[in-house]
């Protein structure tokens, strides 16, 4: 009797939903007064950034990326106080089957260009499709690759939550550069140069490079605290 | 000019991720940072709540661009109040919890920068004028709690943190979806811009994303049938966390909700379903209070059923509904957090915190004792403490409205409230002492949290109009709708670059 009252009351809701989200119609000129043709014509006219999207995230809502980049570090702070045990609990890493010589090999000749790859895809963040958040997952799975190749794969604890950190530092100072000249927070302070040149669109490169660095580290973090809890 | 809202975001995130960093050049700063800074925060909100009296509210614009464009911070007599309240509790936690339970450096540093980010995280959700904004801020806010509350990793704190997660998660997907729909229709995430243009939403959205939203912030705010995650979450974190989710926390969410019903949406009826729902978690919540054999369970229930009470406050609409309201708001913020800072150090040395353990210390932990009476005092209602002014306010709210089932109900369950709070009081201090319990005796800082927060109750029972004039001003800024819309979009001019 619960079950049915409680699978009706679904299935009047779910119709109502389904009535409702049905009614967006997507793909038509549904915004009359948004406030998407203000960023369509303002980023490459007046920013000089070729990649609307980065200019949206980096500056239009640049605090929101600010609070982003918050989260995943917050994550990574809970999950590594979560999962702490003090030095001397630490255990060896569990492993399976040890790899074998040609996937050792392989990914050592693969990781410089994962890297490369990563750092490529956060620099031109505001040119082509990509960013700070995409470089910095794809420097990540390098790292995965690494630890999961090589079982005594060590990456430093330290070095990690220095670049962590300074990268943090560096998002937060940039905004609060912002102020000079009696602007606003995280507002731009440098020239823009000319659209689809390397450096061009201000200060978004630089947040952009910072994000990137602070996610790849915090990733990795993640992943080894990850593979080095043993229980 | 001392300083710009947006300095309560930057500073404390500026410091969160520089802690760690600190902590390798000397440990002892990653303890002391997080209060310099919420201390020279606290300078700010004073000195800008002073400036917001004199000249009216701050819109602070993010990037340079115009408020439908980019994002804005709005300090407002009302989100400057709560953001000053927000500070000053979150000071007295860091007071308290500098030397509490001895935990190694590495564990102080998770524990400041969590700490420190979830009262950042819930400032930002009352600062901020985007909705989208607010969402990260919420997640930043919850993030943090998930944390806080598994920080003793036994497997209850465990299980609290896990359910509290799920139930968190699951809020946060459905503030996702109700933000969607909004954007969908309006094309904007600005709320001044949305409360000026909903009225362009078709009927159906509107309601859609109203219940989306009052599901999803009523997780938060500890609203009936969404808060099966609070009495866990609470008895299963630290002391000076409870104090902070219900000092801090709760704050942010209850605020979130009245942003979006007051200011958001007109949408007729929502009123009277406040008070409904807030009358039934009020009830529920006070019933099972009673039944609790533990102390921090009963102070959680304790909490939701004043949250309840904060919503029926809401609910009655009226200027003085509000101005009740947000007094509840600061007195329960006051009170509630020096009835978890005392009460932990009650049951300081016990794994299951029962109400019984507590029996007789009051020869033994007599200030510690003295402290939790005066909150018990002050919550229930009893006159001339903090709490009887707000119960008082309600009371006379609702009459003024005719609303007199809603005083009969809220008079009944304070009997209920009464019945609890004096039976632990009652065995602190005429029962005699259990063998096999051993008091700790509280760590300096926490005596001079604590001495503070039960200083402020009676600086507010005996001289309530230190606060009342702060309080009106708030409760008008939030019943003026046309006016926040005016304020924010009209600093859009000036910025267009």
């Amino acid at each position: 009797m619960k079950k049915i009252l409680v699978l009706s009351l679904l299935a009047v809701f779910g119709v109502y939903l389904l009535e409702v989200l049905f009614k967006i119609d997507f793909g038509h000129q549904f915004f009359l007064h948004g406030v998407k043709d203000f960023y369509l014509t303002t980023s490459p006219d007046k920013m000089g950034v070729a990649n609307v999207v980065t200019a949206i995230v980096v500056n239009f809502r640049g605090f929101d990326t600010l609070g982003e980049v918050t989260v995943l570090f917050l994550a990574t702070t809970a999950m590594s106080s979560i999962l702490y045990k003090g030095r001397h609990q630490l255990g060896e890493r569990a492993v399976l089957f040890s790899s074998s010589r040609i996937v050792m090999t392989g990914s050592k000749l693969l990781f410089p260009a994962i890297i490369l790859l990563g750092a490529y895809v956060f620099i031109h963040g505001h040119l082509t499709p990509g960013g700070g958040f995409q470089g910095g997952v794809i420097i990540a799975t390098g790292f995965l690759l690494m630890l999961l190749s090589y079982e005594d794969y060590k990456v430093s604890h330290v070095a990690l939550s220095l670049v962590e950190s300074l990268a943090g530092i560096t998002f937060a100072s940039v905004g609060l550069l912002g102020f000079l000249n009696g602007g606003t927070f995280l507002q731009n302070f440098l020239p823009t140069g000319g659209l689809n040149n390397l450096i061009s669109g201000g200060v978004i490169p630089i947040i952009y490079i910072a994000v990137g660095f602070k996610v790849g580290a915090e990733l990795t973090g993640l992943i080894y605290t990850a593979l080095n809890e043993k229980d | 000019m001392v300083g710009t809202p947006v300095l309560f975001i930057a500073i404390p995130l500026l410091a969160a991720f520089l802690i760690p960093l600190l902590g390798f050049v000397w440990k002892e700063s990653v303890r002391i940072l997080p209060g310099l800074v919420l201390l020279y925060l606290l300078y700010l909100a004073v000195n800008l709540m002073g400036q917001v009296a004199h000249s009216g509210t701050i819109v602070e614009v993010i990037a340079g661009w115009a408020p439908p464009w980019g994002i804005n911070l709005v300090f407002s007599p009302l989100t400057g109040l709560l953001t000053t309240l927000m500070i000053l509790m979150g000071f007295i936690i860091w007071i308290y919890s500098y030397r509490f339970k001895n935990i190694d450096f590495r564990e102080a540093v998770k524990y400041f920068i969590l700490l420190l980010m979830m009262i950042t995280g819930s400032v930002g959700i009352v600062l901020t004028g985007d909705i989208f904004n607010q969402f990260v801020f919420i997640e930043i806010t919850s993030i943090s709690a998930y944390a806080l509350t598994a920080f003793y990793k036994g497997r209850d704190s465990a299980e609290a943190s896990f359910k509290y997660l799920i139930i968190g998660s699951l809020s946060s997907m459905f503030l996702l979806l109700a933000i969607v729909l909004i954007y969908s229709q309006l094309g904007t995430l600005n709320m001044a811009d949305i409360a000026d243009k909903a009225h362009l939403m078709k009927p159906g959205f509107k309601i859609l994303a109203l219940i989306f939203f009052i599901t999803g912030l009523g997780i938060e705010a500890e609203i009936f049938p969404l808060n099966g995650w609070t009495p866990d979450a609470y008895a299963q974190a630290p002391g000076p966390v409870g104090a902070a989710f219900s000092g801090i926390v709760v704050k942010a969410g209850v605020y979130a909700m009245i942003r979006v019903i007051f200011t958001l949406f007109d949408v007729s009826g929502t009123h009277q379903f406040l008070i409904i729902i807030g009358m039934i978690t009020l009830i529920i919540a006070e019933m099972a209070a009673v039944k609790q054999d533990r102390l921090k369970r009963m102070l959680a229930y304790s909490s939701i059923g004043q949250m309840g009470l904060v919503i029926v406050a809401f609910g009655i609409g009226t200027e003085e509904g509000v101005f009740a309201a947000l007094f509840l708001m600061l007195n329960h913020a006051i009170i509630k957090s020096l009835l978890f800072l005392s009460g932990s150090y009650l049951v300081y040395n016990s794994t299951e915190k029962y109400i019984h353990e507590t029996d007789g210390l009051a020869k033994h932990l007599p200030i510690t004792s003295f402290l939790f009476a005066l909150g018990a005092i002050a919550i229930v209602g009893m006159p001339p403490f903090a709490g009887f002014w707000s119960k008082w306010s309600i009371l006379s709210a609702a009459a003024h409205s005719n609303m007199i089932l809603v005083i009969v109900l809220i008079l009944s369950v304070s009997i209920i409230e009464l019945v609890y709070y004096f039976r632990v009081v009652n065995r602190i201090y005429f029962f005699p002492k259990q063998k096999e319990v051993e008091p700790k005796r509280p760590t300096i800082n926490a005596l001079i949290a604590m001495s503070i927060l039960g200083i402020l109750i009676l600086v507010i029972g005996f001289y309530p109009d230190s606060v009342t004039g702060y309080l009106h001003s708030a409760s008008q800024s939030l019943l003026e709708k046309g006016k926040y819309i005016q304020d924010v979009l009209s600093t859009g001019q000036l910025f267009i670059q």
